[in-house]
């Protein structure tokens, strides 16, 4: 492939290399292709500019975008065999996802539910066998009760599961604490439902 | 936090304890919103703590401002992997933080792998250029942002929360086209111009 911004030497390398530029024309495409997430599902992209919109909802099919101002081109699909030649490289490179760990709590308190105080050594197990130094530990709750005061609450049950992070030997500085209120369900309700799956804290392990 | 003032237990009380000696229970950090009918004395006392409570608060808003706050991290890379930042070349390495504005480059025998804060994950082959545009993660403000741009190369992108809360919040940004996303695995590839 040339590059279209070689640097040439020699006056004689410099026209050779003008005339093979021009010939290709330069043209600079962009591919975009659909492939299923890591537990089998496909989603759906939408690829616009200026001059069209495309698409794609079927897994291992591309679109390809010859410039700003021509269309993205009708999806067609690729074998994985032609996905693989072109990423290898980028999805051999891809990070395991980070393991996330849920712990419930009882309603309008920074108390764990028993079953959850279970999972307490695990989370442990992870950061070790990870060796993460990047820990999230995120508050939530339910919709019952205002805003304000459910980040609160949500605050109070992250610090909870902070403390004992720490007590346990995890870094204090490896991990950060923080409260998404009721904005971020893990059961999406109305306002003002009592959810006893939101009323949780999630630790996520990098 | 820096710069704080530590309350201990405060947020054990429930609900916690007003900060405001005139009116118990009021948890409304603004300074005006706790005002209610009060002798001159408690006025004064309740002056000198709404000025108290205000400097913590003026002190946390300013301790996070001086330190920005990461966005992700690095948690593969194979040597030939650099991130440009405030016009400094940073090689990179495993478990090194990831910043708005950052310009992850690899070279011709390169590849990375990033995950953000809202797990999703970005990778990268070689000869690969990939710009941090605008990473918001505060779905309790609901301030949520993914605006990429992958400027040349070969890319693996797998959607993560963001996307799951506000997918018009995702935009990856390539020369030809904008792609938008529903909770989604793309694979994109730029040549280089």
């Amino acid at each position: 492939m040339v590059s279209c911004s070689s640097f040439a030497p020699s006056l004689k390398l410099l026209i050779l290399l003008l005339a093979i530029i021009l010939i290709s024309g330069c043209n600079r495409k962009t591919m975009v292709v659909l492939v299923p997430d890591l537990d089998g599902k496909t989603g759906a992209v939408i690829v616009s500019n200026d001059a069209g919109t495309v698409d794609i909802d079927t897994a291992n099919q591309a679109t390809t975008i010859s410039g700003r101002q021509s269309a993205p081109k009708a999806p067609e699909p690729m074998t994985k065999e032609e996905i693989e030649a072109v990423f290898s490289r980028a999805l051999a490179a891809q990070p395991e996802p980070p393991v996330h760990f849920i712990l419930y709590f009882i309603s309008d308190s920074n108390e764990l539910q028993p079953e959850s105080l279970e999972s307490l050594p695990a989370i442990l197990q992870t950061i070790q066998e990870r060796n993460s130094v990047d820990i999230s530990v995120i508050g939530h709750t339910d919709t019952v009760g205002s805003d304000e005061y459910n980040y609160k609450l949500a605050r109070g049950r992250a610090e909870a599961v902070n403390t004992y992070l720490v007590g346990r030997g995890v870094e204090q500085g490896h991990i950060r604490v923080s409260s998404h209120g009721e904005q971020n369900p893990l059961i999406p309700t109305g306002d003002n439902v009592s959810e006893p799956r939101n009323r949780r804290v999630e630790v996520v392990v990098r | 936090m820096t710069g704080c003032a530590a309350l201990q237990d405060y947020f054990y009380a429930s609900p916690p304890q007003g900060l405001f000696p005139a009116s118990p229970g009021c948890t409304s950090t603004h300074k005006g919103c706790c005002n209610s009918a009060s002798h001159e004395e408690d006025s004064m006392k309740r002056i000198t703590s709404i000025f108290f409570f205000f400097f913590i608060m003026l002190g946390c808003t300013l301790g996070s401002q001086a330190a920005p706050a990461s966005v992700g991290i690095v948690r593969s890379v194979s040597m030939d992997a650099h991130i440009l930042r405030n016009g400094t070349s940073i090689e990179a390495k495993t478990n090194m933080k990831i910043m708005n504005g950052d310009v992850v480059k690899t070279g011709p025998n390169g590849s990375i792998g990033l995950i953000f804060d809202d797990d999703t994950l970005v990778s990268m082959g070689p000869n690969s250029e990939f710009a941090v545009e605008d990473f918001l993660f505060n779905p309790s403000e609901k301030k949520l942002s993914f605006v990429v741009r992958m400027l040349q190369g070969t890319f693996s992108y797998l959607s993560g929360q963001i996307s799951r809360l506000f997918p018009g919040a995702v935009r990856l940004e390539t020369p030809d086209a904008t792609i938008g996303i529903r909770g989604t695995h793309v694979l994109v590839k730029v040549e280089g111009s």
